[in-house]
């Protein structure tokens, strides 16, 4: 008999704030996360706004510990999340004699993280630097001669998509499995699927999952904007993502962390954790479609959703609730509309459906995490996040999206979904515990 | 619980772009490490690499793909040529192989699957963007002190011509996500099951095969592409391991890797990598598939310590390699051979002998077979070609010496020309520059 899993502690660094509560408050207001950028002068490029991490820095105890000098921005929000995740599980503090007590190989990490990002100003300067405007290349030895007398050999390591789970494992002494996948826009959800695998085989009994990622730098916004796949509402950033909307025309980038401690419901109880839910089912498909464009009918997304419900036992009547990927493109919003109807028929018109995203962005890789505390949260308080921005009907999108307003709701069960480019699907879902 | 067995190998090394080529190039005790020849290297102080041989991936795609392959990086075209090769090896009748053959399916040994009880699991890494193509775009927008506009990289004052940005693909993105090595090969050979990326350096190939073979063992899909490739050769790669000190600062190729031997100085970048068809054995049996080993046993760790600096004591590659033992129900006895990581990096292969001492007593008491002194450090695509090698190994009942390495560290043991050996179980392990470890228990298949 697999093991049952649990979530224990929590903890995000998103665009509406660094802490639980506060961010949780503001989704139920339906404030907004997103802004002209101020990371780099954007002011130029197609979309000049993003819900970018604010007032934002290390804690402390991280900074003085000597262990996380040169680090991305992405493992910065990492590590802080973890640390609030890990202080509501009411684990034993890194670096105390409690901690020291603890196995360090029971305690594994999945994490969906993403790269961190370019060294942006020595990278332009070395490479326009070396260009031979004549031959149309990059002359490559006088390139490298600059290059390493100018990069910083930890700074450029530290860009490895491995590298927050480095960090958590110094931090927090987890010698247990530890994975790191990067499947675009579904990495989080996908990391905490197979962490649930990992403690339901009994691999380990504590995991740190979730995700971190930001591609707020001049070539993430570049590679977003070349794809036409961002919203470029200039004039209004706070309305700019409009999930399930008609007049919906992009994603907005947003970037944070979302972490979690799972454990296995044995160990929670042995050590009188307080639950905040169980993570009952997680299903995982490829479209094998195009790497451009999801499946017109949704196919991989009905896949990913019904082996969550087989893997849960659960039926669509137990779904009280859908944490959409809701990103606020064209081609998403209809598509996991059409997916969810498929499987879930007539009971698909009284499912609420709901995008954080439509406030805080898309985090990309982290994004799945932090819509998954979401689906906690909303399950602990008994309400729902709304979509923001929701004014006009799409015939193509009718179902309910809980539009502008948080609503009171019974939430008992909550499914999370996350679609990557390149065909990802991953979906999980979470029930509010009970013996 | 359900069996996983090994039932087609395709790799893409320097040695050559098929399987065989790899094997024996490795029999040989050949390198294939050469001076680097993809980009003027003469500004790095490191100057080989291990280069894959030409080949064109128009030849390894369906025609009606053809046209993607032009968003492909390198690392991608190495994951779809390596997967090709698998997928001929383990005669499975994919859509790509159909439509290859003209609609049919090749011949009567050869199998359709169903799509969606197929995944697909291959390790990347962090794909650099192609110098060239980004500093065209970049040289639109450059100012007089050398510096990168960001005004005219977004946008022209001059409105009849294009910003900076815009000299860039619109799929430019596309080129370089990790997760496109097997979004490329799950639509070429319609693959719907789980799929996923994992990017843990050196340690991806083996964490992407375990969570693949979890996945058939819990009965969700019956046969998974698994693997990793990966390409260090490109000026940002090698300008970071460079930094790092972690490469052989030479030019000459001869004895440039030579893992686990005292004069190791550095590994060398190489490009490369392997995917394996991995079955639930009555599925292979059924098909009357051709089985190399079974996937004995799997395991995870984290050394729980600083990029570059492993642990001299090896204690977490130690606990993932004994546990890997105890989910295959065998004992260090019983293990023959192990295809470890080195990389010819003095500290990470001294570290990996301590592992190694841990769980065997002595390191002598096994033999060492490593893959990487005649190709170099592919990075995530490293442990998918030893994860191969091993395979064959097994089944050939013969192993591969370590011909550069003729001057091994103390208790170890490797060979120093091709040897028959009575295989019963393989250990292959590896961990990664960041501290990631993944162990892999093979067994022969009988």
């Amino acid at each position: 008999m697999a093991n049952r899993v649990v979530i224990t502690g929590m903890g995000w660094v998103t665009p509406l704030g660094h802490d639980i509560e506060q961010v949780w408050q503001r989704l139920l207001r339906a404030e907004s996360g997103i802004a002209p950028i101020t990371l780099f002068d954007a002011r130029t490029f197609p979309t000049t706004f993003a819900a970018e991490v604010k007032d934002y820095q290390l804690p402390a105890a991280l900074r003085q510990s000597g262990m996380h000098q040169e680090i991305s921005r992405a493992t910065g929000f990492a590590l802080a999340a973890a640390t609030q995740a890990w202080e509501q599980a009411g684990l034993p503090a890194p670096r105390t004699p409690g901690h020291a007590r603890l196995d360090p190989y029971s305690i594994g990490m999945y994490l969906g993280s993403g790269e961190g990002s370019l060294d942006f100003g020595t990278f332009t300067e070395v490479t326009l630097g070396a260009w031979d405007q004549s031959a149309g290349t990059v002359a490559t030895g006088s390139w490298a001669k600059s290059a390493m007398r100018r990069f910083n050999a930890m700074r450029e390591i530290e860009q490895e998509p491995c590298m927050p789970l480095t960090h958590l494992s110094l931090e927090f002494n987890a010698r247990g499995p530890a994975m790191n996948c990067l499947t675009a826009c579904a990495a989080s959800t996908q990391a905490l699927g197979e962490a649930t695998q990992i403690i339901r085989r009994g691999d380990a009994e504590i995991m740190i999952s979730g995700g971190a990622h930001s591609m707020i730098h001049p070539f993430g916004v570049t590679g977003f904007n070349r794809l036409t796949a961002l919203s470029t509402m200039n004039d209004d950033p706070r309305r700019s993502c409009r999930p399930f909307d008609a007049t919906r025309a992009g994603f907005v980038l947003g970037e944070g962390a979302g972490i979690l401690i799972l454990e296995s419901l044995e160990h929670a109880v042995r050590r009188n954790a307080t639950i905040l839910a169980e993570i009952v089912g997680y299903g995982s498909s490829a479209d094998a479609y195009r790497v451009t464009d999801q499946h017109p009918e949704g196919r991989g997304a009905v896949v990913a959703i019904e082996e969550a419900l087989r893997d849960a036992a659960l039926s669509v009547d137990d779904i009280d609730y859908i944490n959409a990927h809701g990103t606020g493109t064209k081609e998403n919003d209809s598509t996991e509309t059409l997916a969810i109807k498929h499987v879930f028929g007539p009971r698909a018109k009284s499912v609420p459906i709901s995008s954080i995203k439509s406030m805080m962005g898309h985090l990309i890789a982290a994004a799945g995490a932090v819509e998954a505390i979401t689906c906690v949260l909303a399950i602990r308080d008994q309400v729902l996040p709304p979509t923001a921005n929701y004014c006009v009907p799409d015939p193509e999108c009718d179902l309910d999206y809980v539009p502008n307003e948080a609503r009171k709701a019974k939430v008992n069960v909550a499914m999370s979904n996350s679609f990557g480019f390149g065909g990802q699907n991953d979906t999980l879902i979470v029930r509010r515990f009970a013996d | 619980m359900r069996r996983v067995v090994i039932t087609g190998l395709g790799a893409v090394s320097p040695h050559g772009i098929r399987f065989s080529d790899l094997w024996q190039g490795l029999l040989a005790g050949r390198s294939s490490i050469a001076a680097l020849a993809q980009f003027d290297p003469s500004g790095f102080p490191s100057q080989v690499a291990g280069t894959v041989p030409a080949f064109k991936t128009t030849d390894y795609v369906p025609k009606s793909y053809r046209k993607a392959t032009k968003i492909m990086a390198r690392d991608i075209e190495l994951a779809v040529v390596a997967a090709d090769g698998a997928v001929r090896d383990a005669r499975l009748a994919t859509r790509g192989i159909v439509e290859a053959s003209g609609g049919s399916v090749p011949g009567p040994d050869w199998h359709a699957v169903d799509p969606r009880r197929v995944g697909c699991n291959i390790g990347a890494g962090l794909i650099c963007a192609d110098l060239n193509e980004l500093c065209q775009a970049m040289a639109q927008a450059k100012n007089s002190d050398g510096t990168l506009s960001l005004a005219r990289w977004g946008k022209s004052e001059d409105p009849s011509k294009t910003s900076g940005m815009d000299n860039l693909t619109p799929l430019w993105l596309l080129k370089y996500l990790p997760n496109m090595l097997a979004c490329h090969v799950s639509i070429i050979h319609d693959t719907q099951g789980p799929s996923n990326t994992i990017t843990c350096e050196q340690a991806s190939a083996g964490l992407a095969l375990a969570e693949a073979c979890r996945t058939i063992q819990r009965g969700q899909a019956d046969v998974a592409l698994v693997g990793g490739c990966e390409s260090m050769i490109h000026p940002m790669g090698l300008m970071r391991w460079s930094l790092l000190g972690r490469v052989n600062n030479t030019a000459n190729p001869a004895g440039a890797c030579r893992p686990y031997d005292r004069r190791a100085a550095g590994t060398v970048v190489a490009e490369g990598g392997a995917v394996l068809v991995i079955e639930e054995l009555e599925h292979a049996q059924k098909r009357n598939a051709h089985i190399y080993c079974e996937i004995a046993g799997l395991a995870a760790a984290s050394s729980g310590r600083k990029l570059g600096e492993p642990d001299p004591t090896g204690e977490s590659a130690a606990f993932a390699i004994a546990k890997a033992m105890r989910d295959a129900g065998i004992t260090s006895a019983e293990v023959q051979a192990i295809v470890p990581p080195g990389s010819s990096v003095p500290t990470y292969d001294q570290s990996d002998v301590a592992a190694i001492s841990r769980v065997f007593g002595k390191a002598a008491e096994v033999v060492l077979a490593p893959a990487r002194g005649g190709v170099g450090d592919c990075s995530a695509g490293s442990q998918a070609i030893d994860l191969a090698a091993a395979a064959m190994a097994l089944h050939e009942q013969k192993l591969w010496p370590a011909a550069d390495s003729d001057q091994p560290l103390a208790d170890v043991r490797m060979l120093a020309t091709q040897q028959p050996m009575s295989l019963q179980n393989v250990l292959v392990f590896a961990s990664s520059l960041a501290g990631q470890h993944s162990a892999v228990m093979l067994r022969k298949w009988q």
